[in-house]
Parts: C-alpha cells; structure tokens; sequence
C-alpha cells in the first residue's frame, strides 16, 4: 500500500520528464548526433593506433573488442549520465529550490522520477538501434552471432546499479552548491574526473596495473567500466557477483552520503535572489 | 493558529572589495560579516485572519515567509503553524499550506498548464471527484480556462500569476502565504487577483498571510498590518489604528482667487513648522498643503490660511494609508512612537 501510494505520487514526475524530455525536440536531436559524432571520433582515433600497432591486438583488445567496448561504452555512460549535479547547482544559484521545498514530496525522488522520464525516452531512441548496431558489426567480422543473454540481462541489472550511483553521486555533489553557490566549475572538474577515472575515456585496463587495480575499487568504475565489462563477457561468473556486490556497496554510500549532505546543508539553506 | 515568537536569522556575508584585486582576495581570505535578516520578530494570526506584511525592499520580509513555510531554518526564535513546526516535518507541515512567490513559479515551465495541475494532484494526493470540484471553484474565481492548454512559458506574467495561485490553493490549504502575488501586474488582473484572494477567505477560511509594495493590496485585503523595516518590527495592528497613530496627516486643499497670493503664505516661519510637519504643494491655482494636525491644530491652520489669502474653495481631507508609510519607511517616525 505505501509502495502504491509511493508511485502514484512520483509517477507524474516521469510523465512529466517525458514531456520535457520532447518538448525541445530539434534539442534532443542535435545533443544526439553530437554525441554519436564524438564516438566516431574516437573510433577513427583508436582505429589509427591499432593500425600502427605491431600485432592483432592491442594490450589485449581487438579492434573488434574495442569497437564494442566504445560504443557500449558511449551508451553505458549515456544512460547511466545524471544532471543532477547541473540541476539541483542551478536551482540552488537561483533560488528555485525553494519551489521544490514546499511541495511534500522528497526532494530526490522527485529529481530521480523525473530524469527516469528522459532516460525513458533515451532507452527509446538510442539502445536498441546502437546494440543491434553493435551486435550486427560484430556478427559482420567474426561471422558468429556474439549475442550473449545472460550477459546482456546482468548488463541491464549492472546498468541500472551504474545510474543509480552516478544519481546519488551527482546529488551529493550538487548539494555542494549550498556551499560553494556556484558549481559550474567544479562541475567540470568532476567530469573529467570521472570519465578518466571510470574507464570511459581509456580501458582501466590499459592503465598501468597498480593503478587499475585501484581504481576497480573505487567507486567510478561502477559506473561504466562495469557494466561495460560484463556485457562484453571479460568476466567470469565469480568476478560478475563481485563486481555487482561492489555497484550495491557504493549505492549504498552514495545513498547514506547524499542524505548526510542534504541533512547539513538545508540548514544553511540561503535562498538566493529575493 | 500561527504563533511567531521572537524569529531571528542571521546570514553570514562576504565583503569584497571592488574591483578585481578585492574579489581575487576574498576569493582566498573572506571577510565575513554577520547580516541580520530578521532580528526578533514575533507575532500570532488567528484562523481565517488575512495579515497584510509590508516593509521597505531588504526589511526581512521574505525571510520571514521563507521561514515560516519551512524553506529556511532560523538562527533562533520558533514559529508553529496549525501546531506545527515547518522545520520538523517539512513534508507533512507543506500539505496544510499554500505559497505563491511572485518572483518565481511552481509551475512546470515546459508542459501545459494542466499537466502541473495533474502533477500536483497526485502529490497532494487530492481524491478525483474533490480535484475537479476545487479546479471548477478555481477557474470560476481566477478564469484559467482561456489558456489552461498552453505551456507555461507562453503564459502572461498575469496568466501565470493566477495559475500560481491556482497551484497553490488547488489541495485546499488551511494557510496560504502569498509574497507579492501582484507584483508587476496591471491594474485588472490586480483587481482579478484580490478579488479572488478574498472569495477564498471568504469560503474556506483559508488564512491569508501576505507580503506586497501596493498598499492597495493591504487596503483592499487584510485589516491587520505587520510592518517589519531592517528585521525588526515597526508595527503590528488594524489599519484604523495606524491611521489613528500615524495619521495626524491631513491635506488642506484650495484655490486661490489670486495665483500671486501664494507668496503670502509662509506656513514654517508663521507657524513654527519644521520641514517634516508641512509640505506645500501647487499648480497654477490650486495649492494643496500637507501638515501634521500634532504640530499645529486643524482650527489654526485654517485661521491662519484664511486671514492671508482669499479663496474659492477648501477642502480637508485624511491623508491616506500610503502617505503615512511613506513617513514611517523615511524614518520620520520613529520606532519609539509605536
């Protein structure tokens, strides 16, 4: 009963994400072209050092391996991206959190409810057509479906556990606005930050070994190399339980460690701009 | 129903130099000063009072509103509202309040109108036959109709302003906080906007707590006034007893036979006025003198005015609510005088 109750007053949340979601249309589109264009950057550019590369592989990967891991990274951190940190920074530069404090509703539930109505919407237009892409470029150069459904269903699981720490992780870190009032900078910090330290500008295992084995316990390779890993089928079952124990551990913190922010910094909540 | 009791809260502010050398430095060694925003203020509103709060631009009025709606949490002081306080459960207290900031929407900018009242329904978990019987209610009195289709970034400042107010009362709140619903409107939708404000008070009972410049607003609303300037408060009571307090002021109002007579009054030296207590005013013919009846008595001012001059018509009027907040936010008033 409390769950239904729960729904119903955070479902309209998605809706309404949805709508915003297509409201600017010609927006999304432009944002997505971009995105694949970059990806394709990247390709050419991982392309030309396999081609000055001695052997068939490169520091274990294929070009077929990295292909898949490029763009399955691309969607990877496409859908696991939160603009939390953006959103709740702009609201508190502004002021409008205060609109948000006199609804009786949590406030990040009512940020989470409404991002899983874009994610809805990107879920729409991108994963489908860029994992069949995938899987028919694989099937092209090894000849044999590489398809893989346990894979592809714990990639799911892992996945939803990468958005769900990347949106606490980004609440956290918006909450910072509190003190800082303005976040833009940091904000950018914390994303190159996080793409280099989750393996989504480079494989962390292409990394000098000390440092990848530190970084598989950080909590930035929950959020893309992880899942990314799992769906290309790098581990096995015993590395897969662990890796996913370890997406549920950082949840958990990143959950505990967004309540803690938010607790100490409503209280020295400064409404800005009257 | 509401008790505010001695509400205080501070903010910490950096001061900067000017220039870009000051804000490089106080990037790096902040010079911090203490502000007080509110500095004591305590009151209590009844059920189904509507409490007119005013002040000059910075007295602390929003600071106050923000508090007691839960937004910002005071330094020290408490304030109850419906037995209880904001800050506790903020969740559960916002569901027996209303709150419109003119400044700024709760309305989502991006969808149609009525999605944020579908939203806001199941937020408030407002019951099916009940939402439509208060939205009806609703357009009846703020005629939102004409444009509950359209997305709220094309709505008027007017239109959204009274869709603001329909989001606000549509879970039927027992307190509605209202910080300045007519700001920037014009002189219908104003008169809408009231008249609305009103109707629900009237029906519901609703409690009206409401901050604005236009003194129109306070006189067309509310009979009990707060004036709040620099944090603290200036007055609290009816508008007749600040009329009572305050409104020594009076207009004498005349018309010269000869426009050149008017050289022959000299009210401050003849009288003994200082600058404050008489203020005289004229065009072409018609001269209208503004005196402080303490200073100098209704029956001598018209002594003395008609023995100097001769006219064709006088008249004496009250000055009105506005004249004497002027007064009072110049600080011709003091404090001590309440």
């Amino acid at each position: 009963m409390r769950f239904k109750k729960f729904i119903r007053t955070y479902r309209p949340f998605t809706r309404a994400g949805m709508l915003e979601s297509v409201a600017y249309r010609a927006n999304f589109f432009c944002f997505l072209i971009g995105e694949i264009m970059s990806c394709f950057i990247m390709f050419f550019v991982w392309k030309a050092v396999f081609a000055s590369s001695n052997g068939e592989t490169f520091m274990g990967f294929t070009m077929e391996d990295m292909v898949v891991y490029l763009f399955i990274t691309f969607l990877t951190g496409y859908l696991t991206y939160s603009d939390g940190t953006y959103a709740i920074a702009t609201e508190i530069r502004d002021g409008s959190i205060a609109m948000r404090m006199i609804k009786p509703c949590s406030f990040d539930m009512c940020f989470l409810f409404q991002e899983l109505g874009h994610k809805i919407i990107n879920v729409l237009f991108i994963f489908a057509p860029l994992v069949i892409g995938v899987e028919v470029y694989r099937f092209v150069i090894t000849g044999a479906c590489q398809f893989d459904i346990v894979n592809f269903l714990l990639y799911v699981v892992s996945l939803v556990l990468a958005y769900m720490i990347s949106f606490y992780f980004n609440v956290s870190y918006g909450f910072m606005a509190f003190y800082l009032k303005n976040l833009w900078g940091a904000d950018i910090l914390k994303e190159c930050i996080i793409n280099f330290l989750s393996g989504a500008t480079i494989p962390l295992a292409f990394m000098p070994q000390a440092l990848a084995k530190v970084l598989n316990f950080l909590p930035f390779s929950s959020l893309s190399y992880t899942p990314v890993m799992i769906y290309m089928g790098m581990y096995s079952a015993q590395e897969i339980a662990f890796k996913i124990l370890m997406q549920v551990f950082w949840l958990t913190v990143m959950v505990l460690l967004s309540k803690a922010v938010w607790n100490h910094a409503v209280k020295r909540l400064c409404s800005q701009g009257g | 129903m509401i008790y505010v009791n001695d509400l205080r809260k501070e903010f910490k502010k950096t001061i900067k130099e000017p220039g870009l050398k000051g804000s490089v430095k106080a990037l790096f060694k902040p010079n911090n000063e203490i502000i007080k925003a509110v500095d004591g203020v305590s009151f209590h509103v009844p059920k189904g009072e509507m409490l007119g709060f005013i002040g000059p631009n910075g007295a602390g009025k929003s600071t106050v509103i923000k508090m007691l709606t839960g937004i910002l949490t005071p330094t020290s002081g408490t304030c109850e509202i419906n037995g209880q306080i904001p800050q506790e459960n903020r969740q559960k207290y916002v569901k027996e309040i209303g709150v419109v900031f003119g400044q700024r929407t709760q309305l989502w900018w991006d969808l149609a109108l009525q999605e944020t009242y579908s939203v806001l329904k199941e937020i408030y978990d407002v019951p099916e036959n009940e939402f439509k019987k208060r939205m009806a209610f609703l357009n009846e009195v703020l005629e939102l109709d004409d444009f509950i289709t359209s997305p709220v970034r094309t709505l008027s400042l007017g239109q959204r302003m009274r869709a603001d107010i329909a989001a606000s009362l549509l879970h039927n709140p027992k307190v509605l906080f209202l910080d300045e619903p007519t700001i920037g409107l014009d002189v219908v939708v104003k008169d809408n906007i009231r008249n609305a404000i009103r109707k629900i008070n009237e029906e519901e009972g609703t409690t009206v707590i409401l901050t604005t410049h236009d003194l129109a607003d306070i006189e067309m609303l509310c009979n009990r006034i707060v004036m709040i300037d620099k944090g603290r408060m200036v007055f609290d009571g009816q508008i007749s007893d600040l009329k009572r307090e305050f409104g020594q002021m009076r207009d004498l109002c005349f018309e010269l036979n000869h426009t050149d007579d008017l050289s022959k009054l000299n009210y401050m030296a003849d009288l003994k006025l200082s600058d404050a207590d008489v203020e005289v005013n004229y065009e072409g013919a018609a001269v209208s003198v503004r005196f402080d009846s303490n200073a100098v008595s209704v029956e001598n001012m018209l002594s003395y005015t008609l023995s100097k001059v001769h006219v064709k018509d006088i008249n004496l009027k009250d000055a009105d609510i506005e004249e004497i907040i002027r007064r009072i936010y110049r600080q011709e008033v003091s404090i001590d005088e309440v």
